[in-house]
This record gives structure tokens, sequence and C-alpha cells, in this order.
């Protein structure tokens, strides 16, 4: 019942993205035209011919409609630059873009959780302000500081993992997890700063409270009363974030994927929009605004899982 | 290995005519020669740093480090930039190639041979040339690919051929190219993608995903390619030199983070890799155990002035912008410093058609002629902007977001506002920028000599009326030298005709240059003789113009 009554709003606001993404490429300076003849044949004939036969002069409705309408049938065209099927781009690079997000996330949240956990048990003390301070040290760090950082260390010094090479995960697994851990890592640290600073704040609320207190008194251990009574109920608002960090992954995966030359997502938008392969932005911007969506619609619907009171209409905020 | 320690293993080698980066580098403001500190404390020019040679090995292979990927791999459709040269090159065999000196001969192709008038160019193909397929490469092959692809509507290169009236077949051997007019520069466009012939039978059964699955006479055979991760090819085994290749493999793979590129040299992911950026090849010369095989071409940055537009109609106020310039200054931010000399005109110092003459004509770093002519110019009740006399010029010097361009125009600025200029910078992103370029849209802005063609292409282009004449400067001096140099076939005719464009440049100034590009190919010191290919013949080849290889003649000790 919950999801059917998020489900509209779901909808809106994917139309509302599919709107937005179409109207700001459309906007962009430059013409494609242009890009497809290059400079030397760029007579005003050529590029009139060029325009009219991608329909770029039609009304910015008319060309709205029958994009999103041959989209919704999982057309998205084929690109002006490469003359690939859009979706077939995508589909071949999302896997690579997303195998190494969710690595990010999950090493984030492997090193977070005991460390988050840890900083809060130990509030106050060293250990607490040690963790603290290296937390919004590797904040400040851009991701690319960090990627040229772990190839100097792990590739070019140790040698023990390449700086660039994907190897798809069909053709080698231990290899395909071995050219993903460098840019997962890049990625990961940030994330892993955020989400030990989030469960830290939420776990000294929850060590405070009653339950806890109880839990204390019959003698139930640290180790049990941390990860069985207090993480379940500190883990909320990290998970929120964590839905809503995916937008800083996959916005980190432009800069990422074009650093260890990966073929991603990332990587593909970036081009994409320096060669004004307008259909290509549209359907790239369109999947990851829509993954984008459909990771909180899903962490929304985690979070009534977690705490029933949400699928029962009360906010955990008025209890 | 630091050649400067071991002089016996460095020599000079001339950098000439080189491969075509496009025309299109004429707008592109890219910061090919930019660099975000690289150091300077070599040697200034090409420096070819190697360790021995050794005799050819065969077998093995190689993975190459490329700094962007192509679009296609189909001529007419693709988009070949230096790193997608290095590819084709593997797949493609070019009819023509460029020897040291410049010019124009036979690679593939047999013969190249005009009539009288240069109007018509007998090509003719060596016999029993295969594509990968199995296809024979003759005339008709030549044809089909010409009238169904290169001359297409639609072909990026149409513009380019449009000189040609008709390719015909005369025997299964051999076709005439009729031009339009007489032009003797014309084999140099078959040095290019016009001139790599493409399998027509597979072209046409892979229809619209022809340029993912090249299929050529070259080296090597395409095997796969993952877009953005890595192109193979193997070695083709009946390919028509014999004892080539010497490689079994190449993987080539777009690494466009210069630093991840080099990186990657140094930790063996990779084996090669080409750059044209100068930090680069001043951080590959530091690296233990990698050779050096640099290049310095015609490229070089600059200036355009849109002489449509009032102030940049008046040549007096070109020559101040020229002469206010302390091009040390310029390449010094550019990260050249010690790696490229200053540039005077459209060749580099080693080519051939460098002008002497033209490059102590060439207007610089004389502030104070600057401000004379600039004071000459702002006093002059008819001075062409139509502004009060005394009033400053003021213009927008346009370039694209890159670090090292922002520096520069800068450093640009500040030498114009010291004349009394009132110089606004914009930033605006490349293909906004090559938009404005192409309707004229524009004061000032920089922009990438490249030239790298032969000089009648390069200059017919950049200065008779046409989409990329962004200048819009034309000179009568300048077409009668083009005349001169489509009409004869003479090397000291054409090179005196060149020179006198070269010198109306330097007089008339609407565009300036900072220093050249100089350009590498870096391996690690098992990859061998890779500047070493010849011609079918045994003639010497150019080497490596502009980070672009030969693989075919590369062999491996490892």
């Amino acid at each position: 019942m919950y999801v059917l009554r998020r489900l509209p709003s779901l909808l809106a606001t994917l139309f509302a993205v599919s709107l937005l993404t179409f109207l700001m490429t459309s906007l962009l300076p430059g013409d494609p035209a242009l890009q497809i003849l290059g400079a030397e044949n760029a007579t005003p004939e050529a590029i009139a011919e060029v325009r009219a036969e991608l329909g770029l002069d039609d009304p910015l409705p008319v060309r709205y409609l029958a994009w999103i309408g041959d989209a919704l049938t999982g057309d998205f065209g084929r690109s002006y630059r490469t003359s690939e099927p859009v979706a077939e781009a995508i589909i071949d690079r999302l896997p690579v873009t997303a195998e190494v997000g969710i690595l990010a996330i999950i090493i984030a949240l492997l090193v977070a959780i005991p460390v988050g956990m840890l900083s809060a048990y130990r509030a106050g003390t060293r250990t607490d302000k040690i963790i603290s301070s290296t937390s919004f040290g590797l904040l400040a760090v851009p991701n690319f500081m960090v990627a040229i950082f772990l190839i100097l260390i792990f590739s070019v010094t140790l040698g023990i993992l390449p700086a660039t090479g994907w190897v798809n995960f069909t053709d080698d697994p231990v290899q395909n997890l071995r050219s993903a851990l460098l840019p997962a890592l890049s990625l990961a640290i940030a994330e892993m700063a955020v989400y030990t600073r989030l469960l830290r704040t939420d776990m000294i609320a929850t060590l405070q409270q009653d339950f806890v207190t109880m839990a204390r008194v019959k003698g139930v251990s640290n180790r049990r009363i941390l990860f069985r009574h207090a993480l379940r109920p500190s883990s909320f608002s990290l998970m929120t974030v964590a839905g809503v960090q995916v937008g800083a992954i996959i916005g980190g995966s432009v800069v990422i994927e074009t650093l260890f030359a990966l073929p991603g997502v990332g990587r593909l938008l970036l081009d994409s929009v320096v060669q004004r392969d307008l259909l290509m932005v549209q359907g790239v911007a369109l999947v990851i605004a829509v993954s984008y969506v459909v990771v909180n619609f899903t962490v929304d619907i985690l979070y009534s899982y977690l705490d029933p009171r949400i699928s029962h209409g009360r906010s955990a905020a008025r209890v | 290995m630091r050649s400067s320690s071991q002089p016996g293993s460095r020599w000079l080698r001339p950098g000439r005519a080189v491969v075509s980066a496009g025309i299109v580098g004429l707008l592109m403001a890219t910061a090919a020669c930019g660099s975000d500190g690289g150091g300077g404390d070599g040697e200034e020019g090409a420096v070819v740093d190697v360790s021995e040679t050794g005799d050819p090995v065969d077998g093995g292979e190689i993975v190459v480090g490329l700094e962007a990927e192509t679009n296609s791999w189909l001529p007419g459709t693709a988009n070949f930039g230096n790193p997608g040269y290095n590819v084709a090159y593997a797949i493609y065999d070019p009819l023509m190639k460029r020897t040291p000196e410049g010019e124009p001969q036979p690679y593939l192709a047999e013969s190249m041979e005009p009539n009288a008038e240069l109007t018509v160019w007998t090509l003719t193909l060596r016999p029993d040339v295969v594509f990968h397929d199995g296809t024979p490469l003759n005339a008709q092959a030549l044809k089909t690919i010409w009238d169904t692809y290169l001359v297409a509507p639609g072909s990026n290169l149409a513009a380019n051929l449009a000189e040609v009236q008709s390719l015909d077949v005369v025997d299964d051997l051999t076709v005439t190219y009729t031009l339009k007019a007489p032009n003797a520069a014309f084999p140099d466009l078959l040095t290019d993608p016009a001139g790599w012939p493409f399998s027509p039978t597979a072209a046409a059964a892979a229809g619209p995903d022809a340029g993912s699955s090249p299929v050529g006479t070259g080296p090597f055979r395409f095997v796969s390619w993952q877009r953005d991760s890595q192109l193979v090819v193997e070695k083709n085994e009946d390919y028509w030199q014999e004892g080539l290749p010497h490689l079994d493999r190449i993987t080539f793979r777009p690494i466009p983070d210069e630093d991840t590129r080099v990186s990657s040299l140094q930790s063996g992911d990779i084996d090669a890799m080409q750059s044209l950026r100068q930090s680069t090849v001043a951080r590959a010369r530091e690296i233990d155990g990698v050779d050096n095989y640099e290049f310095l071409g015609n490229n070089s940055g600059g200036s355009n002035f849109n002489t449509s537009r009032p102030p940049f109609d008046d040549v007096r106020v070109r020559r101040a912008l020229a002469l206010a310039l302390d091009q040390e200054a310029l390449i010094e931010v550019l990260g050249g410093t010690g790696l490229t000399p200053p540039s005077t005109q459209f060749f580099g110092p080693e080519d051939p058609f460098y002008s002497e003459e033209a490059a102590e004509a060439w207007p610089t770093n004389r502030p104070d002629e600057a401000q004379e002519l600039y004071d000459e110019y702002v006093n002059d009740p008819a001075r062409s902007d139509g502004k009060a006399v005394g009033d400053p010029v003021s213009f927008t010097y346009t370039c694209p977001p890159d670090p090292s361009l922002n520096e520069l125009s800068q450093l640009y600025q500040s030498f114009w506002n010291g004349l009394g200029m009132d110089v606004q910078l914009e930033q605006v992103e490349q293909a906004a920028y090559t938009q404005q370029a192409i309707a004229r849209d524009y004061d000032a802005g920089c922009t990438r000599h490249g030239a790298a063609r032969d000089p009648y292409y390069v200059f017919q282009r950049a200065f008779t009326p046409g989409p990329i004449n962004v200048t819009e400067f034309s000179d009568p001096r300048i077409d009668e030298a083009l005349a001169t140099m489509r009409g004869s076939a003479d090397v000291e005719e054409r090179k005196a005709a060149a020179e006198q464009i070269s010198l109306v440049l330097a007089e008339e100034v609407p565009v300036t240059f900072t220093g050249g590009t100089l350009t590498v190919v870096a391996v690690r010191d098992v990859v061998k003789n890779v500047d070493g290919w010849v011609f079918p013949d045994g003639s010497e080849g150019n080497g490596t113009p502009d980070g672009t290889a030969m693989w075919g003649h590369v062999w491996t000790t490892e």
C-alpha cells in the first residue's frame, strides 16, 4: 500500500526529470550539426541540411514529444557522434558504473559502520577525536586527488593494482575486481567519512535511550548491545544519506571514470556533452536521473521496513 | 635514462612535414600545447632519446595508451585525431605517405603520376593486395569507396574532396582522379583518411555499424572494440609487405588523463603512449626505462583576429597586438620553456617550407613600436572603430576553459592592457567557441595553428573564403602564391610561394603565434623501432610525426 501511495509522486518526478533533461540539453550553446560536419564542411547550406535531417529546427515541444515518445518504447535514437544506438551504449556501460559505485558503497559501509560505532561508543575520548578529525580531513579531499594518490601508491610504487585497463567481469572476475578496486576506493573515501560521521551522531543518541540502559542493566554484552540493539535504530539517517549520496557517486564517476579510463556511463556523459551529442546526453542523463529517483524510492521503502511506524503513517518525529 | 648523461644515445632527428591533425586544428584552441606546470630543463626541440634498437624480433604483444577515443573507424564518418591515426595505421595502409622531405610518396599505391596540366592524377595499385576479409583491393574497390562513402552527402571529407570532379576506373589496378582545376598538392590528400582504403564489401554488409568493425589492408586485423576501454588488433598473416608486421597483437587503450597515462606507462600497465602535452613530454623524459620519440611538427598555439570587425580591420592594431607580446613569457605559461621555440609562421623550424626570412620579419616583443602604432590608431580621427580620438581600443578575447589557456589569456590581457587597451576575457566552451568562430561572432581568441598538410591546403583553407577562414583575412598576394603552388610541382618554386605567404602574414598579422607543440611517443625500452618505419621500396619514412607511429614496423624484445 505504501508503495502504491508513493507511485504518483514517483511518476511526476520522472516526468519532470525528463523535461528538464531535454530542456537543459537543448539550451546548451554549440550546434550539434557543426560537430557532425566538422568545421571544414560547415557551410551554411550543409548545416541547414543536417539540422533539418535531425529535426533540430522543429519547435521544442514537438522535439520533446517525439523524443519522449520513442524513449518510452526504449528507443533513445542513435548517437550523432558514433551512430551507435543510445540505449545500447548505455546498457554496455551501465554495469561498469554500477559495479564501481556499488563496490564503493560496500567499501564505505564496511569501514564506516565499525568505525562510526567505535567513535560513538568512545565518544569524547582520544579515539573519537582521531576518528572525527580524520573523517573531516577525508571529506575535504576531492576524489581526483585521492585517485592520483592511490595510483601513485598502489600502481606506480607497489605495482600491485593496475592504474588503468578495465577487464569485464565475464572475461575474468578476479582481474575485473582488481581493475575496479582503485576507482571504487577513490569514490569510497569521502562516502566513508560521511557515513562515519552520521552513524556516530545517531548512535550516540541511541546509546542514551532507555532500552540501551535496560540492556546494560540486564548484563547484555557491549558487542551485543551495539550490533543487535543500537545499530538498527541508529541507521535511518545513514540509509537515507546513502541513498542521496548515490547522486554524489554518479557525479564522482564522471571524474573517476575519466581518470581511470573506465568505459562507464560517467565518461560517456562527459564526452557526449563536450561533443554536443545531444541524444546521447539526453539518454544518459535520463537514465542516471531515473536510477537516482528509483534508488531513493527504494530507500524510502526500506526505511518503512526498518521502522514500521513509517508505513503506518507515523513518522519517528511524532512519536 | 636522461640522455644528457648519455650523449651517445641521443641524436636530433629532423621533424618534417607531418601527418594532418586535421585543419580543424585551426579552430581548436585545445590545450595541446598547454601545461599544468610542466618543467623545461631539457633540450629545446625534438629529441629522440632511445636505447639500442637491435635486430627485429617477431612475436609478442604490446598495449598502447592513447589520449582519446575515436568516434568511428570509417573514413568519411570518423574524426581521426592523432590518437586515431595510431590505430588507423595498424588497420589501414595509406595510399600515400610523406617522406622526411615532406613530399607525398606512394605507400600502398604503387605509383601516382599527374598529366602535364596537373589536372588528371593516375594512381596505380599494387597487384595481389587483399583486404582482411579477402576482398581484392582493385580499382573498382577504390571507386566504390570514393562514390559511396567519401564524397557522399554527410561525409566529413566531402568538402576536402570537392576539387575532384570524378574518380574513374582505367583498368583493374588503375584509377584516375580528374580535378576541376590543376593542383600539384593533390596527392597530399591521399595521405589522410581519403587515402585509406577499406573493404567496400565489409562496409556495405555492416551498414550503419561499419565504423565499429574496420576492415583494411593494413598490417593488423581488427579483432574487437569496447568503446572507451580497448581496441584489439592481431597480426595480419597475409600482409602484402614481406616480413611485416613483427608484433602478434596490439591493444590500444584510450586513457584521457595525462597523469594516469604516464603512471600506467611507469607501472607497466601499458607499453607505449602518445602525448601532445608539453608537461607530459617533459615528464616522460624523466622516467627510467622509457624511450622517447619526440617530434616538433608544425602545430603551434596562437591567436586569431577577426579582421571583419573593427579595430582588427586596421593593420596598425594587429601589428601592435603582436609587437606587444613576449613570446617566451607566453611559452613559459604553457609549460614549454626549454622544450619549444617561439613560432613565427605556420611551419616548424625543421619543416621544408619554413622560411628564415619570414621568421626574421615576424613582429614580436618590441613594445615601444607597439605603443607607437597603437597611439597612432587611437589618435586617428578616421579610426575604424568609430570611437572618439584618444579613447582606448576595447575588445573581448575568447578562449575555451582550460587552466593553462586561462593563464595564457590573462598574460595576453596584461600585455595589451599595458598599451592602454581595454581587453575583456571570456571563456567559452569548445563546441560553442567553434560555432562562434564559424559564425565570425568573436573579436579575438586563442587557437592552434595546425599547418600539418601541404602548404597549399593549409593556406587555401585558412585565407580564402570558406567556413574556416575564421580571421576573414585574404590578400591578392596570397591568392597569387596559392595559384603558383597549385600550378607547379617544382619544390623550390612552391617553397618560394609559401615563403611569400608567410611574409604577407608577418606584415598583415591576422594571427599571432606562441610556441610550437612538441609531441612524443614514449615507450618502455623493450619496444623498438618506433620511428624506424620505411616505405615499401626501402626509403626512409618520416618517423613519428605528431605522436603517431607506424606500428607494423615496431617490435618488442619482451
